[in-house]
C-alpha cells in the first residue's frame, strides 16, 4: 500500500515536469509506463502484432492531452482511459479495412526458383522481431498481408511515399539480415534512402 | 526539436513529436470553474426573450415558483449539466452510468413536472394559430441555445473528451434547458400540447445538436 502510494506521487511529480516542459521528466514516465501500457494494450488489441504501435500511439495521445491531467488525481486512471481509447480507435480503423476477395478466388501464388535458398520461418521471425515497429509494420502488411501502400497510409495515418519507404528500408535490413542477395542496382538507391 | 539519442528508451517517432512540441503547458482547471463561463450566457437568455418582445401576460397569475423560480432551476441544473459535461471531457474523470442516467432522467422530469403544473394551475391560454405560435416558440428556443451549444463545445474541445456523444448531449441539454429559461418567461402558452412538441422540442434539438458538434470537434482532432 505504502509502495502504491509512493509510486503513484511519484508519477504524479513526473507528470507535473512533463507539463512544464521537461524530457527528463517524460523520458522517466515512458520508463514506467511503457511496460504497464504495453500489458493493458495487448490483453485488449485485437491484434496483438500491433501492440508495439499500440503503445507509440498511446504516448502520442498522451502527450496531445498531457493538458488535461490534473495532479490532484492519481495519473493511472488518466494515462488507461487514454489508452482505451487508443484500442477503440484501433478496433473502428481495423474493422473500416477493405475486405479482400476469398483466397480461393486468388491466383496461386508462383514460386520462386530459389525458394529452397530462402531463410526459414523462425529465422525470418527472427530477423522481423529485428526491425523498428513501424517499418516491421509496413513490411508485415504489403509482403505478408498483400494490403497496398494506400491502405498501409490510411491505417498508420501517414503519407503513401512514407509507407513505401518503410517497407523498402525494411526489405534491405531483412536481405542484409538473412545474407540474400543484394537488389537490382536501380532499387539500391531506394533502399538506403 | 533535437535529435533522437541512443541512451533514450523512447521510440524516434515519439521522441520526435514530443520533443518537436515541448512546450510548458496551462493545466485545465477544474470543470465547475469553466462551466461558470457559460454563466454570463445564461443569465443574459434569462431575460433576453421576455424584455425583448414581453413578459408572459399570466405571470402574476402563475406565481413566483413557476415562473421566475422554475426559470432560475432550469439555468442552475442547465450550468450543472454543462459542468458534467466539462468533467466527462477529460480522460479518466468519466461519469459513470448512474450519474449520467441520474441527469438526464433528473432534466426530464423537472421538465415534464413544471409543464403539467402549470398547466393544472389554472385557465391557460391557447394558440390561436397553434403551428405558426409554436414554430415560433421551437425556433427562437433552439436559437436562443444554439451560441451556449457553441462555447460549450469549445471548452469541451480544450478538454480531451473520449465520449463526445455523451459530452455533446450534455452540455447540448444544458444549453436547451438554459435557452428554454427565458423563453418560458416571454411564452404564455402553458398548455401540453404546445409546451411538449415546440419548447421540449427545442431542447432536444439543442441536445441533438450538442452531439453532432462534439462529434464534429472530437473527429478534427482526431
Amino acid at each position: 500500500m505504502g509502495t502504491f502510494a509512493g509510486e503513484d506521487t511519484q508519477l504524479r511529480e513526473l507528470m507535473r515536469g512533463y507539463q512544464q516542459g521537461r524530457i527528463e521528466a517524460f523520458e522517466e514516465l515512458y520508463v514506467l509506463l511503457a511496460g504497464r501500457l504495453r500489458g493493458f494494450l495487448s490483453r485488449h488489441a485485437i491484434d496483438r502484432g500491433r501492440t508495439e504501435d499500440l503503445v507509440q500511439e498511446a504516448f502520442l495521445q498522451l502527450h496531445r492531452a498531457r493538458h488535461t491531467y490534473d495532479p490532484a488525481f492519481p495519473l493511472m486512471p488518466w494515462v488507461l482511459a487514454i489508452a482505451r481509447h487508443v484500442v477503440l480507435m484501433d478496433v473502428r480503423t481495423a474493422r473500416r479495412q477493405p475486405r479482400f476477395a476469398p483466397a480461393d478466388a486468388a491466383p496461386e501464388p508462383s514460386v520462386r526458383a530459389d525458394a529452397d535458398r530462402l531463410a526459414d520461418r523462425s529465422a525470418i521471425g527472427a530477423a522481423l522481431a529485428e526491425l523498428v515497429p513501424s517499418r516491421r509494420s509496413a513490411v508485415v502488411l504489403h509482403h505478408v498481408r498483400g494490403w497496398s501502400f494506400r491502405e498501409i497510409a490510411q491505417k498508420l495515418g501517414i503519407e503513401e511515399t512514407a509507407a513505401k519507404l518503410r517497407s523498402s528500408r525494411g526489405m534491405a535490413q531483412l536481405r542484409s539480415q538473412l545474407g540474400g542477395p543484394e537488389p537490382p542496382p536501380e532499387r539500391r538507391g531506394e533502399a538506403r534512402r | 526539436m533535437t535529435a533522437h539519442p541512443d541512451s533514450t528508451h523512447v521510440p524516434p517517432r515519439v521522441w520526435h513529436a514530443v520533443t518537436s512540441d515541448l512546450r510548458p503547458v496551462r493545466r485545465l482547471r477544474p470543470p465547475a470553474s469553466r462551466a461558470l463561463l457559460v454563466a454570463p450566457l445564461a443569465l443574459a437568455l434569462l431575460v433576453a426573450a421576455p424584455m425583448t418582445f414581453s413578459w408572459r401576460l399570466d405571470l402574476v397569475r402563475l406565481g413566483w415558483a413557476l415562473t421566475w423560480g422554475a426559470s432560475i432551476a432550469q439555468v442552475i441544473v442547465g450550468l450543472g449539466l454543462v459542468a458534467l459535461a466539462l468533467r466527462e471531457a477529460v480522460p479518466g474523470r468519466g461519469l459513470s452510468a448512474a450519474t449520467s442516467g441520474t441527469a438526464f432522467v433528473g432534466a426530464g422530469t423537472m421538465l415534464v413536472v413544471v409543464t403539467l403544473l402549470a398547466a393544472t394551475s389554472g385557465d391557460v391560454f391557447r394558440p390561436g394559430d397553434p403551428w405558426r405560435i409554436g414554430g415560433i416558440c421551437f425556433g427562437g428556443s433552439f436559437a436562443s441555445g444554439v451560441p451556449v451549444v457553441l462555447v460549450a463545445a469549445w471548452l469541451a474541445r480544450r478538454a480531451f473528451p473520449l465520449r463526445p456523444a455523451m459530452v455533446g448531449a450534455l452540455y447540448g441539454l444544458g444549453a436547451g434547458l438554459m435557452a428554454d429559461a427565458g423563453w418560458r418567461l416571454f411564452c404564455e402558452f402553458s398548455g401540453p400540447a404546445h409546451v411538449f412538441p415546440f419548447h421540449l422540442g427545442a431542447i432536444a434539438a439543442n441536445t441533438l445538436c450538442g452531439v453532432l458538434s462534439a462529434l464534429l470537434l472530437t473527429r478534427r482532432r482526431n
